[in-house]
């Protein structure tokens, strides 16, 4: 367990009616740490997420994030305090620029800038994120490859102390998986705490400190990614769910 | 570029407060319908157009703003006093209906308006103290048209600027973010409740500013001129036909629609068909030009200015 | 002050007859994701359509519905096939161009009906009309329980198509799994053009109804369009005895409200606009919704 945590999960429930998405999961994340959360298809990642930044309420168990608990707090809330995501499926506001799609988040995330500043931070996220040349594009015409660095961008225009990245690499070339590779070092590199659900098993060995695995719901690995990754639990959740996922 | 529409837009606002000076007192009455349609269709176009949450339940606040002046002048208020207590009453009322109201979503909330403006009709023509169906009469009194025309003509300049101010404040991209994807905006941060509350409240009381004048104006209210259906249903079709989410797009729907209720009145043929007008347009605008008049007139001019269109390849590679 | 006999016989009666104006939305709704807002026009017409045949061939106003029915459902699919499909496809959740073109619909309804009939208040008087029969001791006038008797014909005759045919199975199909539904290949054009037919019949029967029942003019139909609403929101949108049930819930207030409250009848209408707002907000998912949720608090 990590000395001080940025981000404690305690006994998170999730149930649909009768389905139980998250079981009883509880783990915590360090401060600075690249935090990876993977699992087979169902297996409640983006649930958990979902639960993260209240977008949806969970069942049972409590959210903390910087000591302060999350739990009954809108979205709008949760990224205001710093905690912030990105969606799986993009959502741009595709009838935006590039430019103003990121600064919705400059102006109404956890830094609230205005003006002047919340230009910087809007040029500064665009040069890191690599869209500065798109950014008087409007969203709707972005390439699928951009409009995954315009979730990103967008969110880290937030000024979050933690990104959920929700699966950023899914539908890359493998080009584009390694600079969204070093997208996400360099991310955590200027001091935001980055969880990632991922498919790319292999892209999150190579970037993550440690890994939670999910199945059904429930917690059934935790670590660093070497020795989780050879766990016989982990093999049989991925090679009975699906073999094409543990091949790639 | 766009220094033209400004400049262009100053020029109208002076010519229509001036308009006192040089236009005899019948041109002077349609330039004050225009300024009224101009108004409603505005402050309607600030929720309904930018954060994208149509109500159909707007006639409840321009009644408010007309009751609210009407009974305060009643009590021995001077009329023109009466109008700022219209207006906060009006934005305190879309703020109650707003709280449980913005929790639905799109077409869901549409339907809870038309519940809300029905409900406020129904109860305005049965309870006794708004004078039922046969409506109250201001207090005799002089009456100044010159006074209410310029104040209707500052109101429509007001509520044109402040929704033009509104599209380039972080307030106004809040609402655009709404608009698009409600859910990603509040992933970013924006508390989306707070800004449809902000910009219901806004327009609510700019119409029900509208309303107060129009109290003032015709000496006489009732359910069935407050709440007439032609008057409700401009205050949502103007802006539409117009083009939502733009600010000129409900000025211009304010002309054509003035202009139309004005052909309407004076030519009998057209006087009963006005719901078939209505009701074509809105389904022309439905089905071919959502974006309504201004999308229009952007189509035709982005194919003046570049004959061939670039295929979606060559747009992205350029 | 009324008995609890006479409160529950009138609201099975007008429950009936509001699950027949209901269903009509919700047919709709279920197959295509859009709020028909021109149903309160279609019952209108339907009202005037069963009044046109009365007074020009002496047509009983509940024998006209056997004509009405088709000749609306005739009507609904000529309406999709001119004016709705031509909006772009829908997804999962309504879009708010489709609640605008049938206002739009609507408006043009209405404007029908005033060139046609003219903006006078009609009413239909049969020799039936004013007369009224004992049910479990309770006066009910015999148009009402025509009403009752048609609204039920009309609701068994939904249910065998629902069941027995194979368009009205690939219309629960869509309703209940729609992106299942039509992965499985069935033709969404068809069904929803059967969908809006049903949906506008229905509109029809149940302006039929109403004629016999109340006094209209080419405005008529808004209120009754909030209730049908209010139904299918408590009833959770599209399932079919979920639909009953509102009807239910919203003819038992309105009949004990008109009942054990001094509410002036003017005000009823306001109340169950109240309503409306209230299952709206409060019960998202309609009564099934409240009826899960209970369940899960209780396991």
């Amino acid at each position: 367990m990590p000395p001080d945590p940025i981000l404690s999960v305690r006994g998170l429930t999730k149930r649909f009616g009768g389905l139980t998405a998250l079981h009883d999961l509880s783990f915590e994340v360090a401060a600075g740490e690249i935090f990876g959360v993977i699992g087979p298809n169902g297996a409640g990642k983006t649930t958990l997420f979902s639960c993260l930044v209240g977008a949806q309420a969970p069942t049972a168990g409590e959210v903390r994030f910087r000591g302060e608990r999350m739990n009954g707090l809108s979205t709008n809330a949760v990224v205001r305090r710093g905690l912030a995501r990105t969606h799986q499926i993009v959502r741009p506001f595709r009838e935006m620029t590039v430019e103003e799609n990121v600064s919705i988040g400059a102006h109404f995330g956890a830094g609230r800038r205005r003006g002047a500043e919340a230009r910087r931070r809007v040029a500064d996220v665009l040069e890191r994120t690599g869209l500065a040349r798109r950014a008087r594009s409007l969203a709707g015409t972005l390439s699928i490859g951009d409009l995954k660095r315009l979730e990103i961008a967008r969110a880290l225009a937030a000024e979050p102390a933690c990104l959920c990245l929700d699966e950023v690499m899914g539908g890359l070339n493998p080009s584009e998986i390694v600079s969204a590779m070093s997208l996400v070092r360099n991310i955590r590199d200027g001091g935001v705490t980055v969880l990632m659900i991922e498919h790319h098993v292999h892209a999150v060995a190579g970037v993550t400190d440690r890994i939670l695995v999910l199945n059904f719901g429930e917690k059934i690995a935790e670590g660093p990614p070497r020795g989780v990754l050879s766990d016989p639990a982990v093999v049989t959740a991925y090679v009975g769910a699906d073999d094409e996922e543990a091949a790639s | 570029m766009k220094r033209l529409p400004l400049a262009a837009a100053a020029v109208l606002a002076a010519f229509t407060l001036a308009a006192p000076l040089f236009l005899e007192r019948g041109t002077l009455n349609d330039v004050w319908s225009l300024a009224f349609a101009v108004i409603l269709a505005s402050a309607w176009n600030i929720l309904g157009g930018f954060a994208g949450q149509v109500s159909l339940g707007y006639s409840a606040f321009l009644g408010i703003g007309a009751y609210t002046t009407v009974l305060l002048s009643l009590a021995g208020v001077n009329p023109f006093w009466t109008l700022a207590p219209g207006a906060v009453v009006a934005a305190l009322f879309s703020v109650l209906i707003g709280l449980p109201a913005f929790r639905l979503r799109g077409p869901y909330f549409t339907i809870a308006t038309i519940g809300v403006g029905e409900a406020v009709r129904v109860v305005a023509s049965s309870v006794s103290f708004t004078g039922g169906s046969s409506g109250l009469r201001m207090p005799a009194g002089s009456f100044d048209f010159t006074l209410n025309y310029e104040a209707m003509a500052a109101l429509a300049v007001a509520t044109v600027a402040i929704s033009a101010a509104v599209t380039r404040s972080a307030f106004g991209h809040a609402l655009a973010a709404i608009k698009q994807d409600i859910d990603a905006a509040e992933a970013l941060g924006v508390g989306s409740t707070r800004f449809k509350l902000g910009a219901h409240a806004l327009s609510a009381a700019l119409v029900a500013l509208a309303g107060s004048l129009y109290a003032i104006n015709f000496q006489y209210i009732a359910p069935s001129s407050v709440f007439d259906f032609r008057l409700s249903l401009a205050i949502v079709l103007a802006p539409i036909v117009g083009g939502v989410g733009t600010v000129a797009g409900p000025v211009l729907g304010a002309v054509v629609f003035s202009t139309l209720q004005i052909k309407l009145l004076s030519v009998p043929a057209l006087r009963d068909s006005y719901l078939f007008i209505y009701g074509g347009l809105l389904i022309l605008v439905m089905l071919y030009e959502p974006k309504g008049l201004v999308g229009l007139a952007r189509r035709l001019l982005a194919r003046v200015r570049r004959p061939p269109v670039l295929p979606p390849e060559a747009a992205r590679a350029a | 002050m009324q008995d609890i006999a006479g409160v529950l016989v009138n609201t099975v009666i007008s429950a009936a007859l509001y699950a027949t104006m209901a269903y009509g939305l919700a047919v709709i709704y279920g197959v295509m994701r859009i709020i028909n807002l021109a149903h309160a026009g279609l019952m209108m017409l339907g009202a005037y359509a069963t009044f046109a045949l009365f007074t020009r061939f002496a047509l009983d106003p509940f024998l006209s519905l056997l004509v009405v029915g088709p000749l609306f459902y005739l009507f609904g699919v000529v309406l999709y096939r001119l004016v709705v499909r031509r909006l772009p496809r829908s997804g999962a959740t309504p879009s708010m161009e489709s609640l605008l073109l049938l206002f739009g619909v609507w408006l043009v309804l209405q404007n029908f009906a005033y060139a046609v009939w003219g903006g006078d208040t009609q009413s239909i008087l049969t020799a039936y009309t004013m007369k009224s029969v004992a049910v479990f001791g309770v006066r009910v006038g015999v148009p009402s329980l025509f009403v009752f008797l048609g609204s039920i014909v009309s609701l068994v005759f939904l249910n065998v198509v629902l069941k027995a045919t194979f368009l009205g199975r690939a219309i629960r199909a869509v309703t209940q799994n729609r992106d299942a539904a039509l992965l499985a290949g069935v033709d969404a054009d068809r069904i929803s053009a059967t969908a809006f037919g049903l949906g506008t019949a229905f509109a029809g029967v149940a302006g039929g109804m109403l004629s016999s029942l109340y006094a209209f003019t080419p405005d008529f139909g808004r209120s009754f369009l909030l209730k049908a609403f209010c139904i299918i929101v408590l009833g959770g949108m599209e399932s079919v005895t979920g639909v009953a049930a509102g009807a239910f819930v919203l003819a038992f207030l309105e009949n004990a409200l008109g009942a054990w409250t001094t509410l002036p009848t003017s005000l009823e209408d306001a109340a169950s606009f109240t309503l409306l707002f209230v299952a709206l907000v409060v019960f998202p998912q309609g009564l099934p919704g409240l009826a899960a949720r209970l369940r899960t608090a209780l396991r």
